[in-house]
């Protein structure tokens, strides 16, 4: 029974969500957040299939964003190729990079992978600054294409990446929601738990956490483009520490044992943020930043399962 | 009856540290080994090296004739050995039920999906004695529960070769009859058990034969009975173990 | 030659910072094995206390070290009461880690409103006094910090060596529940050992005001290289983080001279990745 009017109450916010912009595509700044918002959550839900599923602290997924974007960017513009074409080829060359680099990182447990991935980002945000090809530190611009444009990915009608954000967060959702459910995510779960218990029971753990890790990159360089296209201006300051931190928080606050976590977390932290920023940013520059960090700390100390971790009935049986 | 496992002459050294040397023994298929020794024999380290936990230093072991020395530990399940852990690691933040599960997705049952998985898994509760206790977090069982749990986990691997690491530790003699009684069942069903236990009551009920450790060395072999009347075994085992 | 002397002075200065980081940071990371992700911001706190104290009551910034060493110790040591200690029973590493990680969000914006983003300095009457010696010139405020930084690392080599709570925190360090066994309160340990990794912080933050510029995000290029200290320098040796700080600072320094200011952090970074993966093969391979 209460069940079913979860369902309900789930599909009278997928119709409020996707009846919205109708109503606020005369606002720029509101559909910006949402927007935000959702690009945001896939990040985090990307980092929970490592994170919170895998138990591999990464903070170093903004990079992963990072070679994504770059990688659509410098196709794009220049090697002047359709960004229908750029977006696979973005996603296997950051697949390729994250394999090969944590093939041999992951011999390296707990705080050690922390590390390995903060040194990791932070030494391909230099290649980015020192490497001509690339812009070094100024960036690549997109070009702007007038009207709207599938083909080449240009929208003036921000609705429509409204409905494209929207459209690539459920989708990744349901993707880690089978993947949850999966054979992998069960490898990935006990890994997280313990991986002498999985080698026992037939888990090769480098095999899965490999897999764990591509699939997180293929999806943050899938964000890449998304970004890349929407914003039609990277710089290296997108790989920052920083951002890495931030793509972490949602799922940390929605809760990271829980596929929903990051949707949740996100969706509320990321709008919440904003507003703040938008109202008080003028004066007091950083209030986003600090009540994110707040209701974090709080969320840690109080309820260490997250947000979701209220709902979750497991145990108390 | 063929020999399921042969061990010949491991050694195994710690940075300069010997502690196993030249173990050689067999375990028959279909019967009950067990392993005993004061603390520090060395039957952990044993136990670990024929689990591929570790590699031994030099020396041969053997599952159903064929050398398995320096297979590494994830591909013992799909050979059909499975081994629990004497300090348990549950997976904590799953339930039973889950815990279960996973090990019928991998070892050989090999499930196709979830569904078939947590059936799996069910059965496998229902024989252990822990389906009241489903959807439980493991990590918030007593220490009897969690000994069953790491029993069931490895069952549901669907071994032919089981490896216990002290099961029976911290049990009170109720929970151990009930441990007994599971092995037992276990083993009637087909699977070889090899056992590492402290609680001799169980190891001369269990047990057709046994193998005693002391400072890495096997120094007997035999019945219970047999080794239980070896005065060495009672001068380095019982003479110093006291009341063990 | 001359240039490359100057290099090394300078490597050898700056090094001395994150040598004195970096033992903060494995005193944190040995006794509760967690990564203390907002080091770099208390050595941010730290410059600014030394400012505070300069600015609004007149104190001189080497004078004013031994307050701001006691209000970081406070500080930190209330953190880990309140906060870390309580999220250590959940042993969630991804928690603790991301709990550090949100007192340095607080950390930096907090100064951000308080201070705003200004870059500020502190100026004194000897800080433009300038030494040279031969060829090579240095300011003496830096000799002066870097003798401080030799003398808190000695002092804090016979604190962890010598004294009762030094042994205690060591103990802890090597084994929590050996040394709960023993009848050392644990909690208390965690209080004082993240207290010291504050101060230490803050020492440095307050040694550093008189030549480097204070700004909200000072503290983050100094964080993570306390962690490459800890990391290359040997969990819980002393002697090992402050070598490893000097060397880092040379290496820093000799690269900007010899391949380039700009591919600075990237060689360093790339070196400790693959120092890290060889380390973790030659200890798997000893197994």
């Amino acid at each position: 029974m209460k069940k079913k009017i979860l369902y309900i109450l789930l599909f009278a916010l997928l119709a409020v969500m996707l009846i919205l912009p109708e109503y606020i595509a005369k606002m720029p700044y509101i559909l910006n957040v949402f927007i935000l918002a959702f690009y945001m959550t896939t990040m985090s839900m990307a980092w929970n299939l490592l994170g919170g599923m895998t138990g591999q602290n990464s903070i170093g997924h903004a990079c992963f964003m990072g070679i994504g974007a770059y990688t659509s960017a410098i196709c794009i513009v220049n090697f002047g190729l359709n960004p229908w074409v750029s977006l696979p080829i973005a996603i296997i060359v950051t697949a390729l990079i994250t394999a090969v680099v944590f093939s041999q990182c992951f011999i390296l447990r707990g705080p050690y992978f922390t590390l390995v991935t903060i040194a990791f980002a932070e030494a391909v945000r230099q290649i980015i600054l020192n490497w001509d090809f690339a812009g070094k530190a100024i960036g690549i611009g997109l070009p702007y294409v007038r009207g709207n444009s599938w083909l080449m990915f240009s929208f003036r009608d921000r609705t429509i990446y409204y409905y494209v954000a929207f459209a690539m967060m459920i989708d990744v959702y349901l993707v880690m929601k089978y993947i949850d459910n999966s054979k992998l995510g069960f490898a990935l779960k006990t890994i997280r738990e313990d991986e002498d218990v999985a080698a026992a029971i037939g888990i090769r753990p480098l095999k899965y956490k490999v897999i764990a890790v591509v699939i997180s990159a293929s999806v943050s360089a899938i964000a890449g483009f998304f970004y890349a296209c929407y914003y039609r201006y990277i710089d290296p300051n997108i790989m920052l520490q920083s951002s890495s931190v931030e793509i972490v928080l949602p799922a940390i606050i929605g809760g990271s044992a829980f596929v929903e976590g990051p949707l949740v977390g996100g969706i509320l932290m990321v709008s919440l943020s904003e507003y703040l920023r938008n109202t008080f940013g003028g004066i007091l520059p950083g209030i986003n930043l600090i009540l994110y960090a707040i209701v974090l700390i709080v969320v840690i100390r109080f309820r260490p399962t997250g947000i979701l971790g209220f709902f979750d009935r497991r145990g108390r049986e | 009856m063929s020999n399921i496992i042969e061990v010949e002459n491991i050694s195994k050294s710690f940075e300069g540290l010997k502690a196993v040397s030249n173990v050689s023994f067999y375990v028959e298929e279909g019967k009950i080994t067990g392993m005993i020794g004061p603390n520090g024999a060395g039957k952990s380290t044993t136990f670990n090296m024929i689990c591929g936990y570790y590699p031994p230093t030099s020396g041969l072991i053997k599952y159903k004739g064929n050398d398995i020395t320096g297979k590494r530990a994830y591909e013992f399940a799909d050979m059909g050995i499975a081994r629990t852990f004497q300090i348990m690691k549950p997976l904590g933040n799953l339930s039973v039920l889950d815990n279960v599960a996973s090990s019928a997705f991998f070892g050989r049952h090999k499930a196709k999906n979830m569904r078939q998985a947590r059936e799996i898994a069910a059965e496998i509760l229902e024989f252990t004695g822990l389906i009241s206790k489903r959807n439980v977090l493991a990590r918030e069982m007593g220490t009897p529960d969690q000994k069953r749990l790491e029993m069931a986990r490895a069952l549901a691997t669907k071994p032919d070769m089981l490896f216990l690491d002290e099961v029976m530790a911290g049990l009170n003699p109720t929970e151990t009859e009930g441990a007994i009684d599971l092995i037992r069942r276990i083993n009637s069903g087909g699977v070889t058990i090899f056992l590492i236990e402290h609680i001799m009551r169980a190891v001369v009920s269990l047990c057709e034969k046994v193998i005693v450790l002391h400072h890495g060395e096997k120094i007997a072999e035999g019945t219970p009975n047999q080794v239980m009347n070896d005065s060495y075994v009672m001068e380095v085992y019982l003479g110093d173990g006291g009341a063990n | 030659m001359d240039i490359f002397l100057q290099a090394c002075v300078n490597g050898l200065m700056i090094g001395g910072f994150y040598s004195l980081m970096g033992m903060g940071q494995n005193v944190i990371f040995g006794v509760m094995k967690i990564i203390n992700f907002c080091h770099g911001e208390m050595l941010m706190v730290g410059m600014y206390l030394s400012y505070v104290f300069y600015e609004y009551l007149g104190i001189d910034p080497y004078f004013s070290l031994p307050l701001v060493a006691l209000v970081m110790f406070i500080a930190g040591a209330v953190f880990q009461h309140t906060l870390i200690t309580p999220s250590l029973g959940t042993k969630s590493f991804t928690n603790l880690l991301f709990l550090t990680v949100g007192m340095g969000i607080l950390l930096t914006n907090g100064a951000q409103v308080i201070f705003s983003s200004d870059y500020r300095t502190i100026t004194t009457d000897y800080s433009s006094t300038i030494l040279s010696i031969g060829p090579i010139t240095v300011a003496l405020s830096r000799v002066v910090s870097f003798c401080a930084l030799i003398a808190v690392s000695i002092a804090l080599a016979f604190f962890l060596k010598c004294t009762k709570t030094g042994k205690k925190i060591r103990a802890v360090s090597q084994n929590p529940i050996g040394a709960q066994v023993v009848g050392i309160d644990t909690k208390k340990i965690y209080m004082i050992t993240y207290g010291l990794g504050a101060a230490l912080a803050g020492i440095s933050g307050a040694l550093l005001t008189l030549f480097y510029v204070i700004n909200p995000t000072a503290g983050s290029n100094f964080g993570f290289r306390a962690l490459i200290v800890v990391v290359v320098g040997g969990l819980g040796s002393i002697s090992g983080a402050f070598f490893a700080g000097i060397f880092l600072g040379l290496l820093e320094t000799l690269v900007s001279l010899f391949i380039g200011p700009s591919l600075r952090t990237l060689v360093v970074f790339a070196t400790f990745i693959v120092i890290l993966v060889i380390r973790q093969n030659i200890i798997l391979r000893r197994k």
